[in-house]
Order: C-alpha cells, then structure tokens, then sequence
C-alpha cells in the first residue's frame, strides 16, 4: 500500500463519516461540524487529485463562508428548541432509496470499462487552469460573478426586515 | 497511483448519505447541508473525470470552479428563505409548510 | 391551346369560379353580378360548342376522352379525379349548358326585384357546376359527390322564399325524399368498389360485362345495380319516391325549369344510361324493376295530372310522367329512346315552366281557375306554352312526337305488345291533361277580371329565351333522320350517334307513328268536349266516379300514407334512438366518462400532501428508479 493509499483511505473515511454525522447526528450543531470535517475531507481529496486550486476554494468558500452562514443560520431559527424528531417518517423509505442508489452507483463505478487510463492521473498545472478560465471561460466566469451578485441581493431582501415588522 | 474507481465510489457513498439527508431530514437548515453533501460528491466525480480523461480541456475541473460559486449562491439565498419561512410561520420544519397541495 | 375534350374540366371551373367569385364579392357588384352568372352560361357553352366540334372528329372508339388527376393515392386506395366526355355526356352537356345559360338569362327578369336577387344566381352557378360535374365525372365518386351537390342546391332553391312555409317544408321533402335514394346509390357505388377495387365508370363496366371477381356472382351485381338504381329513381322522381317534385314547385319558376326540368331531375336517367352496360349484364329483373316502376310513374303522374288545377303543377306531374317515360325507355335497352326524350323533353319542358313562369310573373297567380282567355294579352308566352304543350302530348312534327315514337318502337323490339299498348294509352292520357291545362289557362273566358286585367306580356328578356326553345322544340326532333344528322356534321342520325350495343338507324313504324299520333289528336279533341263552356261534362264524369275522384285528386294518398308510415314507424323508432343516445350514449357514456373522472380527479388530489418531503422523495425515486433501469440495460 503506497503513501498516496493510506492518505486516500484516511480522507475518505474523514469524508464519509463527516457525512454520516451530518445526515444521523441527533445534534444539529454536531451535525455542522461533522459537515466541516466532511468538507476538509474532500478539500484533501481534491489535493490527491493534484487540484490545489479547488482544495483552496474548498476551504475558503465552505470552511469559512459557508458553514458559518449555516450556523448563523441555525442560531437564527433557534434549532435547538425543535422536538427531538430529528427526522420525519418517511426516513425507512429514504434510506432504501438512498441504499439502492449507493449499490447501483458502486457497481457502476466498478465494473464500468471506462475509457482510458484509469490508474495515472494528469497533474494539471495552476497556471493552465488559470490561463483558461481566464481567457477560454471568462463570459461564463463573469456571468457567474452576477449571479453571486444577484443571489447576494436576493438574500438581503429576502431576509431584511420589511417595513413595519 | 490511486485507481478512479476509488474517488467515484466515495462520491457515490457521499451522494447517497446526501440523498437520505434530504429526504429524512425534517429542518430545512439539515436538509441544504445535505445538499452540501451532495454537491461535494458531484465536485469529486467532476474533477476525477477531468484529471483521469481529460487534462487537455479539463472540463470538469472548470465546471467544478462555478458549481462551488453557484453552491455558495445557493446556500445565501437558501439560507434567506428559511429566515423568511421561519419569521412568517414560526417553524423551520419543512413538513410543516404544507401549504402546497389542493 | 386546343379547346377539346381533354379541356371539358373548363366548364364547371368556368361556373365554379363564377360561384366563388358571387359568394365572396356578390354584393359588391352591381345588381348582385348577375351579368357574371348570364357571362359564365355562355362561356361553358360556348366551350360546349369546341368540346362537341372535337367529338365529331375523333373517331368513336377512342371515346370516352379526357383528362384524369390522382386525388387519393394510398396503398390499396387510388382514386382518380377525371373529367371526361362521351356522346351520352355531349347530350347532357348540351342540355345543360344550352338550357342552363336560357334560364340564367330569363332569371335575371324573374327574380328582378327580390331581396335575395344576387344570391340566387350565386346557387344557381353552384347548381351548374355541380350538374357539370355530374355529367363528366369519370368516377362513380366524384359523381356521387356531384350528386350531392345537385341536391343541395335543388334543397337551397326550392326553399329559395324560406319565409314561406310551405316552401321551406317543400325543401325538406325534396332533401329528404331524395336523400332515401341517394343511400342505396350510395351502397351501390361501395359495392361496385368492393367489388372491383375502383371507381372508374369505364373499368367498372368492363368487370361487369366480364363478370370479373364478385361481380361474377348474379345475385351481388344485381343488387349493387338496383341500388344504384334507387338512387336514380329518387333524383329523378319515380315512384315510389315521386311525392317531392310536386312539392318542389315552391321555388321560383326557373328553378323548377331548369332542376326540376330540364337538368337535375334528369340525372337519373343519365346515370342509368352511362351504367347500362351494367344493368344489360344484371338480372334481367333489375330492367324489369325499371320498366315497371316507370309505368307505375307514368300511369299515377298522368292520373293525377288530369285533375290538378295548379299550372305549375300540372307542368311538374308531366315532368315525372316524362322521365317515367325515359325509364320505360332504359328498361327496353334504348339509350337512344331515352336520351333522345332526355334532349327534346330538356328543351319544351323548360320552355312549358318558363312559359308558366311568365304567367305567374305577369298576374301572380297559378290556379287555373282563376286564369283564362290569356292568350289575347300574352301572345308569345300563349303561343309558345302551346307549342310546348302540344310537343310534351306528342304531336307530330314536334320533337316530343318522334322522341315518344321511339320509346314505343323500343318497346315494340324489346317488351311486348299489351305494355306497348299500355304506353300508347298513357300518351292519350297526357294528350288530354295537357290540351286541359292549356285550354283552361289560355282559351276561354276569364275567369277572374282583377287577374285578367293585371295581365301583360312579359319582358323580352323573359320572352326571348320563351322563343328560342320554342324553335328548338320544333324542330329538335329531326335530328332522329341521318340526313339531318349528317347536314348537322354527324354520322347520321341520333340513334347512329348515342346507342346501346348497336346503331339504331331511324326508321319509322307506320302502325305505331299513326296510332300514337290517333291518340294524341283524339286526346287532344276530348279537351273541348269535356271541359268547354263551363267545363260541366268533366265535372259529370267526376260525379259519376266520385271514389275514383277523390283518389286522384289526393294524389292516391302517397304523402298521408308516408305521413302515417313517418309518424307510426319512423318517430317511434327515433323516439327509441332518442331515448337510447339520451339516456345510454349521453348519460352513461358522456356523462359517465366525465363524472368517473371528476371521482377520480377529486380522490387523487390527496397525493399532494403538500409535504415538501414527499414531493423530493418522488423526484428522488424517478431518478433512482431511471438509473436502475439504464444500470439494467446496459449490464
């Protein structure tokens, strides 16, 4: 078993109990936290897969923006005075659609041919990525930024007080 | 080196924990982090994809760049929403917003 | 280009464009475009005249000629769309086209004044087109849709004045009566094309006289043919389906003159004549039945002639007594006899409805017994009325005589001697009832002085086209001498020219020429007799057989014993279907359908729950489901 290996198993087991933790966890404030450890997680797997620059974003927009938004978010609709019910009835039902889906996917990914090289991956360098998205995909990088923007504003005025409240 | 399998089975595990989040889960606040979750797994699969089978183009390392910007809109105006359902209807219990049927 | 044969589709696009051009811009035009309509009856003569010059010089065989279009063409289905002339068509032709462009003419005298004046003309050119059609069609579907439209506009004109009720019912009973007809000939034409897989006139002839396939079955072709013959005998009034033309008398005088005259009611007749070959090669009983239903026409017609008192009337019963007379024809196998009676009869019976129409026109009256001694104010239309009348009794040398004479030689060769000697009869019977009509009409003392004094002759527009078909019914009937033939650029005469199997070149019969003629005159002679002065013998006679009378003068109560048969049998029946489509087909089909989907509408709406959850659990589950069934199909 290479270094690389070990790295992997170790993500990925961060990974996936991270996501256990956030889907099971009777706590919602485990819940987030086991959402950061999740997304570390994936931020190291993106490393393994030599993409430094989405590790970076990874950490920067989930670890710090996101996951403080969701907390604010939790302390602002007093999550911790719901009943216990964590989970609505239906989970029986989600959890077998949710398990056929993880079987259907593993056998998928298994026995797929796929086509190419499936041990080597190519390390793409920082500049080449910069270099295209900046020349090749910059209408959609700016479109994207208005979105954000749009979205930005849409949040203010959703949850602002309106007049009188 | 690792085999792409792995990365796409731990993006199908993560995908299916996201599934079952956002369908058990009863507070909208649990459910978008089960979105996250989800996210995070199609993040993984695009960007294995890209390094394996396309380091030419890289198409899906790009594609990966906007669905992290989209995501965060996402979450904003999530987020934005379930402040709103909470301050109109004093609960943030998807299964008590039942008002869209007949 | 050559105007020919091959153009005759010219002339219903001629009238049909003239039709299209009415309706849409009609009442733009100056007295409603009637000189379009007077325009487009000369143009399809005019066409009639280059199509018929090109027929004289083809020689016969090549006959019938034209020009076909695929209209439907499928696998299994080819319907062609063809127009094509053959010398029964050139016969038709003439009379419509001729006769057809005299009445539009006269009409515009007519109809002056109506409210309606430019829609008249508008149907009357979608009646030619249709007549047109009718006659070149080369299949037995565009003539059945031909048909149709004949009949249509027979049903729009007769009720032309629809605030009258009498008229607007006398049009539901022409629709109606004929429309019985039209379903066997309907019936017919589809077993025709089951039988042989077309709708081509020529082709099925062909199969029928090779008894090919189903048609090789006796019984199958004889059927298909009497339907065909229902059809017929419907559209050209015979018994049993007679009772509508009377009635149709409601609409304006040259309606009644060129359909119910001259063109439509012919369509019959002309339809038997193209599918004789069919008829020779049924049954014999499928002529027998069209013999026999032509006497029993004949012989009712004639009856009931004798008594009426509406000139109009009197005029609409010759009609059906002279087409009785065509199928007597047909039923001997003379398509000569027939369609030479079709021409001569197209032209002095259209000039005795006109004629009658000037009367109506000048003193708005049609009861004869308020008319008489009109002749002193009306002499042309006294005069040529007399020529008409006397040419529809048969008198020699008019042309009704020597079309008469060849329907009783006909049926010399063909039948035996008591109908021959039946036939001669009914012509002294006609002979009496139209010397009476004239006689009381024109001779005479008047019998009312307000009628008489509002008398005047009518205007020339209505007179001229008066004289022309009286010169045309005097001598239209020599055309049966080769010599006439031959001067007129013929073969020789009519019978070499229109035949059935064999020429029929004319030769005259001296027995049967001088007793039809006897008849005649001594029809005629009893006129005076019992009908002079104040007409006290034939009211004598009336006395003596007053059962007989009553009989006659109610028509042998046809229309009670179809009134019965319609409340008894016909009502009661839909009453049954009424309550049937009510009650199962709208109630429990319709209503039914739409009240289960109304439950199941209102039980299913529970499915929404509205629960954000089950809603991502169904979108979910699709994906899911969608990504086993492609996992399952591609491993």
């Amino acid at each position: 078993m290479t270094i690389e290996e070990v790295i992997f198993y170790v993500l990925a087991t961060g990974a996936g109990l991270g996501g256990v933790g956030v889907v099971l966890s009777r706590n919602v404030v485990y819940s987030a936290l086991a959402l950061i450890l999740s997304l570390m997680s994936v931020a190291g797997i993106f490393i393994l897969l030599s993409a430094e620059f989405l590790a970076l974003v990874q950490i920067l927009v989930y670890g710090g923006a996101v996951t403080i938004i969701i907390l604010f978010a939790m302390m602002l609709t007093r999550v911790r005075d719901m009943p216990r019910a964590m989970n609505g009835p239906q989970w029986p039902l989600a959890a077998a659609v949710a398990s056929v889906f993880m079987a259907v996917s593993t056998i998928a990914a298994v026995s797929s041919q796929w086509p190419g090289d499936t041990e080597n991956p190519t390390v793409i360098p920082l500049r080449t990525l910069g270099d295209s998205l900046f020349r090749q995909w910059s209408v959609p990088f700016e479109v994207a930024s208005l979105v954000l923007v749009v979205a930005l504003i849409g949040a203010i005025v959703l949850a602002g007080r309106e007049e009188g409240e | 080196m690792i085999p792409l399998q792995h990365f796409l089975v731990l993006s199908g595990v993560l995908f299916s924990l996201g599934i079952y989040g956002v369908l058990a889960r009863r507070h909208a606040v649990l459910i978008l982090m089960s979105v996250e979750l989800m996210l995070q797994a199609v993040n993984i699969n695009m960007i294995a994809f890209a390094v394996y089978f396309d380091p030419e183009a890289f198409v899906g390392l790009i594609f990966a760049i906007f669905i992290i910007t989209i995501a965060a809109a996402e979450v904003g105006l999530a987020l934005a929403i379930v402040l709103r359902i909470f301050r109109n209807r004093a609960t943030a219990n998807v299964d008590e917003v039942n008002i869209m049927k007949w | 280009m050559e105007l020919g044969m091959e153009q005759a589709w010219l002339l219903p696009a001629i009238t049909g464009g003239t039709f299209a051009f009415l309706l849409l811009f009609g009442k733009y035009l100056p007295r409603g475009g009637d000189f379009l309509a007077v325009g487009a009856g000369v143009a399809t003569f005019v066409v009639f005249l280059f199509i018929l010059t090109d027929l004289l010089d083809v020689p016969r065989e090549s006959l019938p000629i034209g020009k076909g279009w695929d209209w439907v063409s499928f696998e299994g289905l080819e319907i062609r769309l063809g127009f094509e002339v053959d010398e029964i068509t050139i016969v038709m032709l003439a009379v419509v086209t001729f006769v057809g462009s005299l009445i539009v003419l006269y009409s515009t005298g007519y109809m002056r004044g109506d409210p309606r004046y430019g829609w008249f003309f508008t149907v009357l050119m979608l009646f030619i087109t249709s007549m047109l059609t009718l006659v070149l069609a080369d299949n037995l579907l565009l003539l059945y849709a031909a048909w149709e439209g004949v009949g249509i506009c027979s049903f729009l004109l007769i009720g032309f004045w629809h605030e009258r009720r009498s008229a607007a019912e006398a049009a539901k009973k022409a629709f109606i009566t004929t429309r019985i007809g039209d379903v066997g000939l309907l019936i017919g034409i589809i077993l025709f094309w089951r039988a042989t897989g077309t709708f081509d006139i020529s082709e099925i002839i062909e199969a029928a006289e090779h008894g090919e396939g189903l048609l090789g079955d006796g019984t199958y072709l004889t059927l298909a043919t009497l339907l065909l013959f229902a059809g017929a005998a419907g559209k050209s009034a015979q018994f049993p389906l007679h009772v509508w033309l009377p009635d149709a008398m409601e609409g304006p005088t040259p309606v009644s003159a060129l359909i119910h005259a001259a063109t439509m009611v012919v369509a019959g007749v002309y339809l038997v004549s193209r599918m004789m070959p069919v008829f020779a090669a049924a049954d014999p009983i499928a002529l027998d039945v069209v013999t026999a239903l032509g006497f029993i026409t004949v012989f009712i017609s004639a009856a009931i002639g004798l008594v009426q008192t509406d000139i109009k009337r009197v005029v609409a019963y010759s009609t059906i007594n002279s087409l009785g007379l065509m199928f007597i024809a047909l039923g001997s196998l003379s398509v000569t006899a027939a369609m030479l009676y079709l021409l001569t009869h197209g032209f002095f019976k259209a000039l005795l409805f006109m004629a009658s129409g000037s009367v109506i026109h000048a003193t708005e009256e049609q009861e004869v017994s308020k008319l008489g001694g009109l002749i002193k104010k009306m002499p042309i239309t006294g005069w040529t009325f007399a020529i008409g009348a006397l040419a529809m009794a048969g008198l020699a040398p008019l042309s009704g005589y020597w079309a008469k004479d060849e329907i009783l030689v006909a049926l010399e060769h063909e039948q035996n001697i008591i109908l021959l000697a039946l036939a001669s009869f009914s012509v002294f019977i006609t002979a009496i009832y139209m010397g009476r009509i004239f006689y009381l009409a024109f001779l005479g003392e008047p019998r009312d002085h307000h009628v008489h004094d509002r008398a005047h002759e009518s205007p020339p527009v209505m007179t001229m086209p008066l004289v022309v078909l009286t010169a045309l019914t005097l001598v239209s009937g020599f055309i049966v001498f080769s010599g006439v033939g031959e001067a007129l650029g013929f073969d020789g005469g009519f019978g070499e020219f229109v035949y059935f199997e064999e020429p029929e070149v004319f030769h005259f019969d001296w027995i049967i020429g001088i007793g039809s003629l006897i008849a005649v005159i001594a029809g005629l002679a009893a006129v005076p007799y019992f009908w002079g002065g104040t007409g006290e013998r034939a009211h004598a006679v009336a006395q003596q057989f007053p059962w007989a009378y009553k009989l006659v003068k109610n028509k042998f109560y046809m229309d009670e014993i179809y009134q019965v048969f319609l409340d008894r049998v016909v009502f009661v029946l839909s009453g049954i279907l009424a309550w049937f489509d009510r009650n199962v087909v709208n109630d429990t089909g319709v209503d039914g359908s739409a009240m289960i989907t109304r439950l199941a509408g209102y039980r299913a709406k529970f499915v929404q729950t509205g629960q954000l959850p089950n809603y991502a659990f169904a979108i979910a589950f699709g994906v899911i489901m969608l990504a086993v069934i492609a996992f399952a199909v591609e491993f």
